[in-house]
């Protein structure tokens, strides 16, 4: 099932407020528009070869990105897979349990 | 002997003897009884721990040795059988894993909301991958892509609760328990338990390279 990548649009919004009132508007804005992100976390159990398969697979990523995420995922223990509103996060995360990837999603912060 | 999967004719090829695949199919189906949508009773996975399924058997006198590597829920805590209510069993919070970390109520709500949908996704995918392989005559295993999909997903899900009951916590665990069982005889349970999961491991490695795009 892939689909195309997630794009933060939030971001361009806010860079064109006025200086004078982004004070004013940042903290309002932070709730609505700030991106939420997908994890995955190290596990013992998923092989390499089969967490970069998922990757390409659920997210089309290309074998060089998803080659890369899986080796942030290794060596760091943790990766973002994929950023944007909360439900697309939430929607990645529950197809990414179903294949047995240890998924989370939260805001980012 | 075995031999791995590969890619040939747009078709997923193997060679698993009857032993082989009946095993294979045999843990496959006892995870499908713990993800089903609807958990069957205590009493139940008991029975079915002692209705002679061999690896059921095998691996029952690990308790012994402080590893308890059933995929039966029953087997994990015989402590806690009876009138006292048990806890959710860990490998169920290995595959359908706490999504939130910064918020439990969030968490909470996500899981109300999917893990229904989860659980028939994972029962469906494992009865495909079950029947895949119970319906061969010989050694020779041939699936169409969505089958050998399923057999993929079904293996993860396999490995994720053999781990669990192995105690697989960090990346160089697996490799400590081989050298914890070195010293003991072939036929002993641990040792078995860890071939086991070594040959699944092995068989989903095959597959996952066979189907990489």
């Amino acid at each position: 099932m892939p689909r195309a990548v997630p794009t933060i649009t939030s971001t361009a919004v806010m860079s064109i407020a006025p200086v004078e009132q982004e004070s004013v508007s940042t903290e309002e804005l932070a709730d609505v528009d700030v991106p939420w992100i997908t994890l995955v976390w190290n596990d013992p159990v998923n092989l390499m070869s089969y967490v970069t398969f998922v990757f390409q697979t659920y997210f089309g990523y290309s074998k060089a990105k998803a080659e890369r995420l899986m080796m942030d995922v290794h060596v760091k223990g943790r990766a973002v897979v994929s950023t944007g509103a909360r439900e697309r996060m939430e929607t990645d995360t529950e197809a990414l349990q179903g294949y047995g990837l240890w998924a989370t999603f939260q805001k980012d912060s | 002997m075995a031999r791995g999967f590969k890619r040939r004719d747009g078709r997923f090829v193997a060679k698993l003897d009857a032993v082989e695949r009946g095993l294979v199919v045999g843990l496959m189906e006892q995870v499908l009884e713990l993800v089903e949508p609807e958990p069957t009773a205590g009493n139940e996975l008991d029975d079915d721990a002692t209705d002679g399924d061999e690896f059921d058997r095998i691996v029952a006198g690990l308790g012994g040795i402080g590893m308890g590597v059933s995929l039966s829920a029953a087997d994990q805590a015989p402590e806690l059988s009876g009138s006292v209510p048990q806890p959710r069993d860990p490998a169920l919070e290995r595959i359908f894993p706490t999504a939130n970390r910064q918020d439990d109520q969030v968490a909470a709500e996500f899981r109300r909301l999917t893990e229904d949908g989860l659980r028939a996704r994972k029962a469906a995918n494992l009865t495909t991958a079950i029947t895949a392989l119970s319906a061969l005559e010989d050694q020779k295993i041939s699936l169409e892509q969505p089958q050998a999909l399923a057999l993929l997903i079904a293996l993860t899900d396999v490995r994720l609760v053999l781990g669990e009951r192995l105690g697989l916590k960090q990346d160089d665990d697996f490799d400590r328990l081989e050298e914890q069982v070195s010293g003991l005889e072939d036929d002993d349970p641990a040792v078995y338990a860890l071939a086991v999961y070594d040959f699944l491991t092995w068989l989903q490695e095959t597959l996952a390279h066979a189907l990489a795009p």
